[in-house]
């Protein structure tokens, strides 16, 4: 087969299991707790300064994942202890106290790292040959740890004892409470693995693009159209959106240019808050 | 010697004392004396959004030339007072930034180091009231009244570097990428003109959004199968770091070299050793540029601001020559008349970080640097010396 289809049908694969972990975070914090994070980008930013971290350090990269989830792991408690638990069923109120978040959280960074580009060098470089075309290793990495994470999770959240509480919390927190589920902790936990989510993601990402605070602006808004299209609360939902907005993007951006691509998925977006505001997957 | 002349009479003390008591009385008429007397310099600089990464060398290189001028006995014997401004968010925020710093500040000059978007909008507003340097890297053909241009043209870096990319580096096929804005597009069209006087063919021309959040997979994807010999980048800032690590990242930089319009020596970390192979540069400065003058401008800039200063790089280094520029503009001219500034800007020399230079049609001729990218730093490995502006305005 011709190599630029093949290379461009890997694109296509590649964008849509990356755009699928790093809206995982923010679905699961939205998806669940109905709180609209805006910080998630800057929880992304966060993981790829660990990354950098972990670089600077001489650490062996696996180690920016445990270093990631600590930091992330930890600000996500606070948050969710300070700012969100009082907001909840509010999402309005969690869209603009996160919005303010997410400022704070960049001249954070700002203050500890500078306004420069800092670059993280691919863990594993090198193409590889690959059904006659080159491929970056890393990148065939990419996609298959992006699977995992979501399969990962979806058996989890389908078969333990925890899954089935967040289920019950999400469905009607009264009865849950009622039933001797700790609601508070739960929610908690749901906050804390979105953000750590959404650290891994940036850990991810790192290698491949400038590390500086106004990153995840980037992946904010292109996480938000993935569940605007794919549908809220539910990971069929995470992934049609997903394919969607990454796969739209990346078959224009191929066949056309990439501000086709752009304008197209922003054409999707609204389109699909006007006339599907649920979304491909609708969740009662 | 006589005793006269010694010291001041009993008469003259008296006298100022009785005017300091004077003064002492009034604080209100001390501070707008004082401040008439400022000469006002707006700044442009970008303080905030994603260019501000630049915002400190800008402001820490305008510092320094206004404290030179200002040590020397200032602008017609007014000490400069720098307005540094936002010019990072969208041009229409800048040009109300402007009318207030006309309208309250009387700003004498502007100086501005930003996005060619924010120039066209800054030059609607000004319309020519207040002279207006401008200084980073631009396309060219900017000859609004009362207004100067220190900045490098594609006379300057474009030319030199793409003939010698194909004469010595025997690029013929030229690929172009760059952001959909009025910079990159006007650069390339500059660029096509020299690519047919080499005898070269450009590839093709292809833009991504400017501002939006762009990966590049398909872009790399599409130079692959094109097979340029080279790829001419016109892509700023974080677009421009994000296209470079994604091509090595495919493993086209061992056959395509690269030149890129606007790397210097912050995007050039973001780029980053495991990427930088076969990337050249273009620019009137950069920081170990091979020049006495240059040497002399970074030691005064480490003695001043110390070991942590803000990175220097050609935008931020700019605002030094513009603040220069300014000064001997309006020293030659007299004053800030609009007309007078017209007629003394032709001839004028002025320092800049790099050397002298000369203006000639309200633009600057200057020697350019091409530089290999070797790790993360810069290693120039020629010099195109006093390259004409290519752009000749009416005084």
């Amino acid at each position: 087969m011709d190599p630029l289809i093949v290379t461009q049908a890997i694109n296509l694969i590649y964008a849509v299991s990356t755009l699928a972990v790093l809206a995982l975070g923010l679905a699961v914090i939205f998806g669940l707790l109905g709180v609209l994070n805006i910080a998630h980008g800057e929880f992304i930013m966060i993981g790829a300064y660990c990354a950098y971290v972990t670089q600077s350090g001489r650490w062996p990269y696996l180690a920016a994942v445990p270093l990631t989830l600590i930091v992330c792991g930890i600000l996500g408690w606070a948050v969710e202890w300070i700012m969100i638990r009082p907001l909840y069923r509010r999402p309005f109120d969690t869209l603009v106290a996160t919005w303010g978040l997410s400022l704070l959280l960049r001249k954070i960074a700002e203050a500890i790292f500078g306004l420069g580009f800092y670059s993280v060098n691919i863990p594993v470089p090198g193409t590889v040959h690959f059904l006659d075309t080159e491929y970056p290793i890393y990148r065939l990495l990419l996609i298959a740890v992006s699977l995992l994470i979501v399969i990962g999770l979806v058996i989890w959240y389908g078969g333990s004892r925890t899954g089935s509480r967040i289920r019950a919390m999400v469905s009607n927190p009264e009865l849950a409470q009622a039933q001797g589920i700790s609601v508070r902790r739960l929610a908690a936990g749901t906050f804390i693995v979105g953000t750590c989510l959404a650290g891994l993601g940036g850990v991810m990402l790192a290698p491949l693009i400038p590390v500086q605070p106004f990153m995840g602006l980037d992946y904010v808004l292109r996480a938000f159209f993935v569940l605007i299209v794919g549908g809220l609360g539910s990971v069929s939902g995470l992934l049609s959106g997903a394919a969607v907005i990454g796969g739209v993007d990346s078959i224009i951006s191929a066949t056309s240019s990439a501000t086709d691509g752009y304008f197209a998925v922003l054409v999707l977006s609204i389109l699909f808050l006007w006339l599907r505001p649920r979304g491909i997957v609708a969740h009662s | 010697m006589s005793m006269r002349k010694q010291g001041p009479t009993r008469r003259t003390l008296l006298g100022a004392a009785a005017a300091g008591a004077a003064f002492g009385t009034m604080p209100g008429l001390i501070r707008p004396a004082a401040a008439a007397n400022e000469f006002k310099i707006g700044l442009f600089i970008a303080l905030s959004g994603p260019a501000s990464l630049f915002g400190p060398t800008q402001r820490a290189c305008a510092e320094l030339a206004t404290e030179e001028i200002n040590k020397a006995g200032g602008i017609l014997g007014r000490q400069i007072k720098l307005i540094p401004t936002d010019a990072g968010g969208p041009p229409a925020e800048t040009t109300k930034s402007a009318i207030r710093l006309m309208l309250e500040e009387n700003v004498d000059v502007f100086v501005g180091s930003h996005d060619s978007a924010t120039r066209e909008a800054l030059v609607g507003t000004i319309k020519g009231k207040v002279p207006y340097v401008y200084t980073p890297v631009y396309e060219g053909s900017e000859c609004s009244f009362n207004t100067y241009v220190t900045a490098d043209t594609p006379e300057q870096q474009i030319r030199p570097s793409l003939a010698w990319m194909m004469k010595d580096k025997g690029a013929k096929s030229i690929y172009m990428i760059g952001d959909d804005y009025v910079w990159p597009r006007k650069c390339n069209e500059q660029a096509k003109k020299y690519i047919a006087e080499n005898g070269g063919k450009v590839t093709a021309e292809e833009y991504v959004p400017f501002g939006a959040p762009n990966k590049f997979e398909e872009v790399v994807t599409r130079i692959k199968s094109a097979k340029p010999d080279a790829v001419l980048i016109t892509l700023v800032g974080a677009d421009n770091v994000n296209f470079n690590r994604t091509f090595a990242g495919f493993g086209l930089d061992k056959d395509i070299a690269r030149l890129s319009l606007l790397l210097e020596e912050n995007t050039l970390h973001g780029v980053g050793a495991d990427s930088s192979k076969n990337l050249y540069s273009c620019m009137s400065y950069y920081e170990n540029a091979p020049s006495a003058a240059a040497k002399k401008f970074k030691a005064d800039y480490v003695a001043k601001f110390g070991d942590k200063a803000p990175q220097l790089g050609r935008i931020g280094a700019d605002c030094y020559e513009g603040v220069y520029c300014a000064s001997t503009l309006v020293t030659k001219a007299g004053g800030t008349d609009a007309k007078k500034c017209m007629a003394a800007s032709e001839g004028i020399t002025f320092p800049t970080a790099s050397g002298d230079v000369t203006m000639h049609g309200r633009h600057v001729d200057k020697t350019m640097f091409l530089a290999d990218c070797n790790g993360t730093e810069f290693n120039i490995i020629k010099t195109f010396a006093d390259i004409k502006s290519g752009d000749e305005c009416k005084a």
